[in-house]
């Protein structure tokens, strides 16, 4: 049907539309939907990938980070302040 | 967190006394970790008690002996069903319990307001021989059981036997071969199902790392591996395969024991996130946290509580 139409388009339609109706254009055409398909999976696949991530960073790591930091905070506090007091620190 | 540092200090003296004659002396061997307890040390950092809701615990010590516990739970529990999607319904309980610790005698009982009664006991018999024994009660019919267990510790080796309602009968054996390796073996028999299997662990430990694994009858293969890292620091990851329903998990969990906290991560290949942290706020004041998330299943839970005495 399309063929017939590209034929009839030849004889007695414009130029623009023998070259939107010309097999190079309609390739095109196919070829960028196909990428534009093909972006939006890879964009929504990485976005899914980066979310488990993220919230994988956020439940396991930051916590722990945050704890680290106090730890160091304590550890400094009480060099400090058994360089002040001149006192061995209480062993734990 | 008391139990895996009692096992580890005459470890460390074998060490020495192998390095300096090169000789193990095969007649005084280490006694082994417990048979059901092989895989402690994993499950210690890789299954901590995660819970969905809020809970608040109780514990007042009346005296050096007798101590009461009380405890709240407020939450969403799931319940079972064939769909993939859980359904959860809010519930609430509060629980009352009376411990009695003696070095010879522990008792523990426990009753909940939707009437689950459980009670456990712990007794030396003499100074080798344990009794241990647990029971739970439920209003439902068929739920309730009970199950008792005679250990008997010899001076390199392990034995137990395990008798339970539904004609459950359970024998283990572990044995010391070197000063860091145990082996292991055990038999049961489920009357009421009709079922019996029987099982073999083997156990390396060092006092920088424990290496277990474990095969049985059933199908299961359950291998673990935990490196102490520090003092504080140590890391753990285990494989679960179940050859009859053909289904792998492997888990990497680490467990950070600071001066403030005890913090405990993990994540498995079923793509579940967890974490769990206990603060301590003051002497006998701790602060809870947990979550879980399921990447999979989508199904995140959070949980805060706190625990109070103890």
């Amino acid at each position: 049907m399309a063929s017939k139409r590209s034929k009839r388009g030849s004889s007695d339609e414009g130029v623009v539309a023998r070259v939107s109706n010309s097999e190079i254009v309609k390739q095109g055409k196919r070829a960028a939907s196909d990428a534009a398909f093909v972006t939006k999976k890879l964009l929504r696949s990485t976005g899914k990938a980066a979310w488990i991530a993220g919230i994988t960073f956020l439940i396991l790591f930051v916590p722990l980070i945050v704890e680290m930091d106090r730890e160091q905070q304590l550890n400094e506090l009480e060099l400090q302040q058994s360089s002040l007091l001149g006192t061995p620190p209480p062993s734990q | 967190m008391g139990s895996h540092v009692d096992v580890h200090p005459p470890i460390p003296a074998k060490e020495m006394e192998v390095k300096k004659d090169e000789k193990v002396d095969y007649l005084n061997l280490p006694c082994p970790a417990p048979y059901e307890e092989i895989h402690r040390e994993a499950l210690m950092s890789l299954k901590p008690e995660l819970f969905e809701g809020m809970r608040f615990d109780f514990t007042k010590g009346l005296n050096q002996k007798f101590a009461l516990s009380h405890s709240v739970f407020m939450g969403p529990m799931e319940i079972p069903s064939q769909s993939t999607e859980t359904i959860k319904i809010p519930t609430a309980h509060y629980e009352f319990g009376a411990n009695y610790l003696d070095p010879k005698l522990m008792l523990f009982g426990r009753i909940l307001t939707d009437g689950r009664l459980n009670a456990r006991v712990k007794c030396d018999l003499t100074d080798n021989l344990t009794l241990k024994a647990n029971a739970q009660i439920t209003s439902e019919p068929h739920m309730s059981h009970g199950m008792a267990n005679f250990d008997y510790k010899g001076r390199d080796s392990r034995t137990q036997f395990q008798m339970g309602n539904g004609a459950l009968f359970g024998a283990s054996y572990i044995q010391s071969v070197t000063p860091h390796l145990s082996l292991g073996s055990e038999v049961f028999w489920a009357g009421q199902h009709r079922k019996s299997g029987i099982g073999f662990a083997a156990r390396y430990n060092t006092d920088k790392m424990v290496a277990t694994g474990q095969v049985a009858s059933t199908g299961m293969v359950a291998l673990s591996y935990v490196q102490k890292v520090s003092e504080k620091v140590s890391l753990a990851s285990d494989l679960m395969y179940n050859y009859m329903s053909r289904d792998v998990t492997a888990s990497f969990g680490y467990d950070y024991i600071l001066r403030q906290c005890r913090l405990r991560g993990k994540f498995d290949s079923n793509g579940c996130a967890a974490a769990f942290l206990e603060e301590r706020l003051n002497m006998g004041l701790n602060f809870i946290l947990s979550a879980e998330i399921d990447h999979r299943k989508k199904d995140y839970k959070f949980g805060f509580g706190l625990t109070v005495g103890e």
